[in-house]
């Protein structure tokens, strides 16, 4: 059965609430955008796999998110350096209607819960439950052209920022799709996380969650997203080309030069699980790399 | 008070750290990522374990204090500070042996050959071995001068140890860059004394 928060209360009382909340945020009285922005959305039966979800003390204390710093706690510590006021994301490039989105308009996009695992690249993994909608339905409505063979993902770049005072990266932190992955079902855009808005360390207020490749594919606060031709460059690819390829798909059977890939360790966990083919998706994703050598193209 | 109780007092004050870390385990106080917190902190404390050791003979040279009078024998401070430089080490192996490798031989040296920061861990590990072993007033005896030459391999296994901890980290070399600074101030401060 679909259950949904505005189903639960009574519609009056929960935009009042809203209004509440919104109006406590204007005076200033509640600093995190994590209270203020309560959202709605609908649990989706199809991605609610019977995994153990991950302690929420966890996901939201140990990120990597590092415009906000590098060690695993910096980002939940820094957290109120990110301004999220009148955030807007650009979608332009080879389309025929660019557009400039608020977060009201993408909040107004159907909101789903799916339970998705999480794998990092540094060899930890989680289970989340992201809140948002799939990237195809925002891409849809500015109209690719037939020229747009690639998504190039552009988040906040913002001197105040502790971690973009050094070029720890080559900031704006940058990532890219190439189009069918990101027109891909799973392919989420997350505006919320264990039924909550997105809090800072996150990526709030809005975020990319790409479940079958490893983590930093799935850029935080984004502000622009690109259609382009050519296949772009992401930050990591800059930094250390031999060790981040473009596609960085969950893989065992393919190490990291300096670890390998075959296991993982759940957060909380002492003990390793086995990593599996493309986290999992398998099913769903292996089609779009077909005849692809993935050593190659990792 | 003996010596040997001031020995003894010392070498629990070093396994404060150790301490710490067992009650954050039992009290599952490790944070999201247990094993990586272990394995950083263990690491972190055999470094600053051998800068502290190598930094004794520079703070003779220069504040000629009386350890005797504070402490005990320089020679004894300096043997508590290496070995449990080499104790944080072993804890940082097991952590990597046990909770990573999940005690697997073949795992454990599939790791050792193909990652360079693995082997110069293992490298800088071994190296201590014969140090810990030898650093009793007995051998000290039986190995005469040559003690002094063996136990300068604490230099190498240092710089190893550090160099293990920089090609480790994915792109923020802060951390590693101190810890090298701090040991070349020690490595110059020592050159300029044997001059």
């Amino acid at each position: 059965m679909k259950l949904t928060e505005n189903q639960v209360t009574d519609q009056n009382l929960y935009l009042n609430r809203r209004q509440f909340v919104k109006s406590l945020t204007a005076a200033g009285l509640l600093g995190t955008p994590f209270i203020a922005n309560a959202l709605d959305f609908s649990k989706n039966p199809d991605y609610q796999p019977r995994l153990k979800l991950t302690d929420p003390e966890h996901a939201l204390h140990y990120n990597n998110f590092y415009e906000l710093g590098t060690s695993k706690e910096d980002p939940f510590r820094n957290a109120d350096k990110l301004n999220t006021d009148n955030w807007k994301v650009v979608i332009e490039g080879e389309c025929s209607k660019p557009t400039t989105f608020d977060m009201d308009d993408l909040l107004k996009l159907e909101q789903e819960e799916r339970i998705y695992r999480f794998r990092c690249v540094e060899g930890w993994s989680m289970v989340v439950p992201w809140i948002g909608f799939p990237l195809a339905k925002l891409l849809k409505q500015v109209q690719p052209t037939s020229k747009a063979k690639f998504v190039e993902f552009v988040s906040i770049e913002d001197s105040n920022l502790p971690g973009q005072r050094f070029r720890i990266l080559d900031w704006p932190y940058r990532e890219g799709l190439r189009m069918d992955e990101a027109m891909h079902p799973l392919t989420l855009m997350a505006t919320g996380i264990y039924g909550e808005a997105l809090p800072n360390q996150n990526g709030a207020p809005i975020r990319l969650v790409v479940p079958w490749k490893y983590g930093f594919k799935s850029s935080k606060s984004i502000v622009k997203i690109r259609l382009v031709e050519k296949q772009p460059f992401s930050s990591w690819m800059v930094a250390t080309p031999s060790e981040y390829g473009f596609y960085s798909n969950v893989n065992p059977n393919v190490s990291h030069p300096r670890w390998s890939q075959a296991k993982e360790r759940p957060l909380g966990s002492f003990f390793k699980q086995k990593t599996l083919m493309f986290n999992g998706y398998e099913n769903e994703v292996a089609g779009l790399y077909k005849g692809m050598d993935l050593k190659k193209y990792f | 008070m003996t010596t040997a109780l001031k020995v003894f007092l010392f070498s629990l004050l070093c396994s404060l750290p150790a301490w710490d870390l067992a009650w954050r385990f039992l009290n599952d106080e490790l944070g999201a990522n247990p094993v990586e917190f272990l394995e950083h902190h263990t690491g972190d404390w055999t470094i600053y374990f051998l800068l502290l050791t190598l930094s004794i003979t520079p703070i003779q040279k220069f504040f000629k204090p009386n350890w005797n009078r504070w402490l005990m024998p320089m020679h004894l401070v300096r043997r508590v500070l290496g070995l449990s430089a080499f104790g944080y080490a072993l804890l940082h192996l097991a952590t990597y042996l046990v909770f990573d490798m999940g005690l697997s031989l073949t795992d454990s040296v599939n790791d050792i050959i193909e990652r360079p920061f693995i082997l110069i861990g293992m490298v800088s590990l071994i190296l201590l071995i014969p140090l810990a072993i030898t650093s009793t007033a007995s051998w000290q005896k039986r190995l005469k001068r040559h003690w002094q030459t063996l136990h300068k391999a604490i230099y190498t296994l240092t710089f190893l140890g550090i160099l293990h901890y920089a090609l480790l980290v994915k792109a923020d070399l802060f951390q590693p860059l101190i810890y090298l600074s701090l040991f070349a101030i020690l490595m110059l401060l020592r050159i300029r004394f044997d001059s």
